[in-house]
């Protein structure tokens, strides 16, 4: 009887009781794996490039700036949270923090920059080991990201060698 | 054998006819053929042999071989076998007979084909644009080699519109979407309505097309693209992540190690749970039961939580790499997991039983949207869908993949083809989830949950996988390719052959039975625009005229 | 002062009506909330939503503004000049201004103002939204008249004040307006436009039905009108079938009155909140099938039973 069935309905209904949460007003606590904004720890680092080339979404640079110094760009504007970039790290030196409320109006609170002083003993970026051949970027030479149109430079052209070295879908460059 | 006796039929039908053949594995059978054979032999595969129809995929293998390669795909549920039929095209002749005619359900595909690599389909009986937008000028195909990722074509004809076919007699046309408070996301159904009723719809769609089968062709690298398949869909990324990682695994036989066969399990059917819930509480809400919808929604957020728990998001699990996946079930997990399932599977019985007495709902449902086994035939229908007709297939049971095999389950059917049998099918199907949840917590044995891959994948291999995702059948055929990435990654998402079916159930139905309908397939529309071209934000709120739409938009755009 | 009361009294009932009817959409709103496990909004929040579309663009962008604004302001008009004729827990202040066919008349004006709103606005759904808004005019108006009009048989009278008390009732307890009062109970939902009836503005078939061409000011005049609706049909109904109580010395009769007007917006939401929307094909047969049973109610109160 369709009566009745209603009223079943709304007896489990009531038995639930409320359940909407006080969030904002109460802090809403997340589980231990959560993956928020990931945090980058310039102490650990040694620019090894790994989360650069790994980051599903391209949004880690790497530009060298001269032999020694290597900076590493973060823009988190794609940044899909993935964690890709923490796994690979073989410093751990990428946290995937609990930070969800990122909501902000200056991307400039969620980049991150870092300037890593290279020491002189690198072998242009093999020192990484990767954990994988799937995670090889097949790339000689160093990545030459461009940092102020904010992109991936995806055809590289090595430090000393005349012609590009990756083989990759061509596009114009400057 | 059974793929080799498949094997076998054919080529004592068309001899010669069959060029080679490739059984890489027991469930796997690739079968080249002349392009003029193409629509001979599938038409034998779906007419004498009683395949069902998968997809059709077209590449431009012009770097590689120099030529096009049609690819049509066929599953025989009862071996448990995913079989392609492939052909190579010249360069410089890319048309192929269309198979449409024999094969309804393919007509779609064909249209893609035709759209996004340029490979005609002689004989189509519908060949209108599918994918690409109204603007984009003739013969650019986005899914050619030599037409860059980021390329924006001159000549966007801002001013061309789509010729939509005229009513037939006496009927006016209601337009359904694309902006509409039942659609999530924007589809364009077009109505002829004779009052009340519906008389016929046309389809245009793929407005939210985002270029992902390009990207992972020409920027990502194979372990980069499951974070994208997840992001095909945001409800089943679980199963396009898994099934992409699946494809690759089977083209280049790299299997997972069994823990995280069992891992791949459990987080499908989380999803699967998560998403029948989601659709319950959807088909309450469109036909104005609110209260139900609150409920599922309620019952349903522990399932949520248990997932954001074991993956770090409610989510996008980013579950798989090749070869394994990422994310531990620790023994405190697996306590978790049981209490949710416990508590989810005692409020939902009494849910369903409130529910199969009502015949509020009842009234709403039933003799509406029918789909009968002709018509799961013809248009390839999958899924509950099919399954709601009477028609056993699914996937997990027919081509086992992840731990399936190891795992008993029931196959729910109904008999009833219309929205009510759906509904069944899919309450009914969440306690299926919750018993294989705990078989797999039970068998699961200690071990690593990663493959170690010592040497680059092989080149110019051909994988196929299918995965039962909530909706139906998730088929993704990949060539790999060089460079870290595939070659060629063709995603066929179940709503992309449901929607075929959707004219036929709305027709000679009432105008108010139109949205359920149309829910009760489960629509995921952003499973089914997964190709990009142009991409036009609006931020329209109301309704507005198709003209003022479309030049409030542009002038946004520019 | 005999010219005064009706003027007074006429602007104490319409400025109640206002003041409560969001209220009652409030209360409708929490009570659904807490029927689906959810907090709900506050019980203020009508009178904000009200606020806010008044204080947006009004942007027109019907077939026909000035017909659109005719109707906008003849729905809400329409429905307060019936406050002005149902006793609110005090004589009507216009009793002596017309009698029940009046009445019947304001309420079927203040339907078709709904058919002058979707026709003037001239979209697809909203004219798919008059058309069956029409449908369901036709079927239901009709109980409602038979309701006052058994009244009238009873009282033979067609007078504001003799009918509207209770008269379906007569002289003890007659068949005949035990029936009405079944049969207004069951489409009580239909009048007021709520689940399961609010097939005309289906949110999720028809985008809102008559009203999708209407914005701003003009959408929070026809949500206020609707809010009226909602207290001036329980008050209607409260007077016709619940008149016991209302000849208590003021403030008494007149708080009982909205006690029993909230208890039926308590119905109305309970009802509301578990059932499904029906199609309108579905509806009709049902309101046709009370329809003959109200005149079978009617035959029986003209042989006095």
């Amino acid at each position: 009887m369709s009566v009745l069935s209603k009223l079943k309905e709304t007896l489990a209904c009531l038995k639930a009781g409320r359940v909407t949460l006080p969030y904002p007003a109460q802090a809403q606590p997340v589980p231990e794996k959560f993956r928020g904004r990931p945090i980058f720890d310039a102490a650990k680092c040694t620019g090894c490039g790994g989360c650069a080339n790994n980051c599903p979404a391209r949004e880690i640079l790497l530009y060298d700036v001269c032999q020694e110094v290597r900076i590493l760009k973060y823009l988190g504007r794609r940044c899909t949270y993935c964690g890709r970039c923490a796994d690979v790290c073989p410093e751990k030196a990428i946290t995937m923090s609990h930070e969800f409320e990122n909501a902000t109006d200056s991307i400039r609170d969620i980049q991150q920059h870092l300037d890593l002083f290279m020491s002189t003993c690198q072998r242009c970026g093999r020192c990484f080991k990767e954990p994988s051949p799937l995670e090889q970027l097949k790339l000689k030479g160093y990545r030459m990201d461009d940092l102020g149109n904010e992109r991936w430079i995806y055809r590289s052209k090595a430090y000393l060698d005349e012609e590009p070295a990756v083989d990759d879908v061509k596009i114009e460059l400057d | 054998m059974i793929a080799r006796e498949r094997l076998n039929q054919l080529v004592k039908k068309f001899g010669d006819g069959i060029r080679r053949a490739d059984l890489p594995a027991d469930n796997r059978l690739f079968v080249y053929v002349e392009p003029s054979g193409v629509k001979p032999v599938c038409e034998y595969l779906f007419r004498n042999l009683d395949a069902r129809y998968v997809t059709s995929i077209g590449t431009d293998d012009r770097p590689f071989s120099g030529k096009f390669m049609v690819a049509h795909n066929f599953a025989f549920d009862r071996d448990g076998i995913l079989c392609g039929v492939l052909a190579h095209l010249p360069a410089d002749n890319t048309k192929v007979d269309s198979i449409s005619d024999v094969v309804p359900a393919a007509n779609w595909a064909e249209r893609e084909i035709r759209d996004l690599v340029g490979i005609e389909p002689v004989g189509h009986p519908y060949l209108k644009r599918l994918v690409l937008s109204d603007g984009w000028p003739d013969g650019v195909h986005p899914l050619r080699k030599d037409v860059a990722w980021d390329f924006v074509p001159e000549g966007y004809d801002g001013e061309r519109g789509f010729k939509f076919d005229d009513p037939p007699a006496g009927c006016t046309v209601v337009p359904f979407g694309p902006f509409h408070p039942t659609l999530d996301e924007p589809a364009h159904f077009r109505l002829y309505v004779e009052g009340e009723m519906v008389r016929g719809c046309e389809y245009r769609g793929f407005m939210a097309h985002r270029g992902i089968e390009k990207l992972a062709e020409s920027v990502l690298t194979y372990n980069d693209i499951p974070m994208l398949a997840e992001r095909i869909c945001g409800i089943c990324g679980c199963v396009h992540n898994v099934c992409y990682a699946q494809a690759v695994e089977s083209a280049v036989a790299l299997p997972p190690p069994p823990r995280a066969e069992y891992i791949r399990t459990i987080m499908l059917e989380i999803e699967r749970l998560h998403s029948h819930l989601l659709w319950f509480g959807l088909a309450c809400h469109i036909v104005g039961f609110d209260t139900l919808f609150m409920q599922s929604f309620r019952i349903r957020e522990p399932v949520m939580w248990i997932a954001e728990k074991i993956s770090g998001n409610r989510k996008t699990y980013a579950l798989c790499l090749i070869g394994g996946v990422r994310w531990e079930i620790t023994p405190e997990l697996k306590a978790a997991l049981r209490a949710v399932l416990d508590k989810l599977e005692a409020e939902w019985r009494r849910v369903i039983a409130a529910v199969s007495k009502d015949r509020n709902i009842q009234k709403r449902t039933r003799g509406i949207g029918v789909a009968d086994k002709k018509l799961v035939k013809e248009v390839g229908l999958i899924g509950p869908v099919a399954r709601a007709a009477g028609v056993d297939i699914d996937c997990r049971r027919d081509h086992p993949y992840a731990a399936y095999d190891r795992v008993d389950f029931d196959v729910i059917t109904e008999n009833g083809c219309d929205v009510w049998s759906r509904l069944l099918v899919r309450a009914k199907e969440v306690f299926e989830s919750i018993k294989i949840i705990r078989q797999c917590l039970e068998k699961m044995e200690p071990g690593p949950l990663q493959t170690e891959i010592r040497d680059e994948l092989p080149v110019g291999r051909l994988g196929l996988a299918a995965v039962e995702a909530p909706r139906g059948e998730s088929h993704h055929f990949i060539v790999t390719g060089q460079n870290n990435r595939p070659r060629r990654w063709r995603v066929r998402a179940p709503t992309y052959q449901n929607l075929q079916g959707v004219p036929a159930m709305i027709k000679d139905q009432q105008l108010a039975d139109m949205t359920i309908s149309l829910g009760s397939i489960d629509p995921c529309f952003s499973c089914t625009d997964r190709l990009e071209t142009m991409d036009l934000k609006s931020g329209a709120t109301k309704v507005w005229t198709q003209e003022e739409l479309l030049k409030l938009v542009r002038a946004r755009a520019t | 002062m005999k010219t005064i009361w009706p003027i007074l009294g006429g602007l104490v009932n319409v400025a109640m009506v206002l003041l409560v009817a969001p209220f009652c959409e409030g209360v409708l709103r929490k009570v659904t909330a807490r029927i689906q496990s959810r907090q709900g909004p506050p019980l203020r929040q009508p009178y904000f939503d009200l606020l806010k579309l008044l204080g947006k663009e009004d942007i027109e962008s019907g077939e026909a503004p000035r017909m659109q604004r005719f109707a906008v302001y003849l729905s809400l008009a329409t429905v307060l000049t019936v406050a002005c004729l149902v006793p609110m827990g005090f004589a009507a202040p216009l009793n002596g201004a017309g009698d029940v066919v009046l009445l019947i008349y304001l309420l079927t004006l203040s339907g078709i103002c709904t058919l002058l709103a979707g026709l003037a606005a001239g979209s697809t759904y909203s004219l798919l939204g008059i058309s069956r808004e029409m449908m369901t005019m036709i079927a239901l108006e009709p109980l409602l008249a038979v309701a006052i009009v058994i009244g009238a048989v009873h009282t033979q009278s067609f007078r504001l004040d003799t009918v509207l008390n209770g008269s379906v009732y007569g002289a003890g307890f007659p068949l005949s307006g035990l029936v009405m009062l079944g049969v207004m109970l069951l489409s009580f939902q239909a009048f007021v436009q709520r689940v399961p009836f609010d097939i005309a503005a289906a949110e999720t078939e028809l985008m809102d039905g008559p009203l999708v061409e209407y914005s701003g000011p003009k959408l929070a005049l026809f949500k206020y009108a609707q809010m009226v609706r909602l207290v001036i049909y329980s008050g209607l109904f409260v007077a016709l079938f619940v008149p016991w109580g209302s000849g208590l010395v003021f403030p008494l009769g007149w708080l009982l009155f909205w006690a029993k007007v909230f208890c039926l917006v308590l119905l109305v939401t309970v009802v509301a909140a578990t059932h499904a929307r029906y199609r309108i094909d579905q509806a009709i047969r049902y309101f046709a099938a009370l329809l003959v049973v109200s005149l079978v109610a009617l035959i029986l109160a003209s042989y006095g039973r």
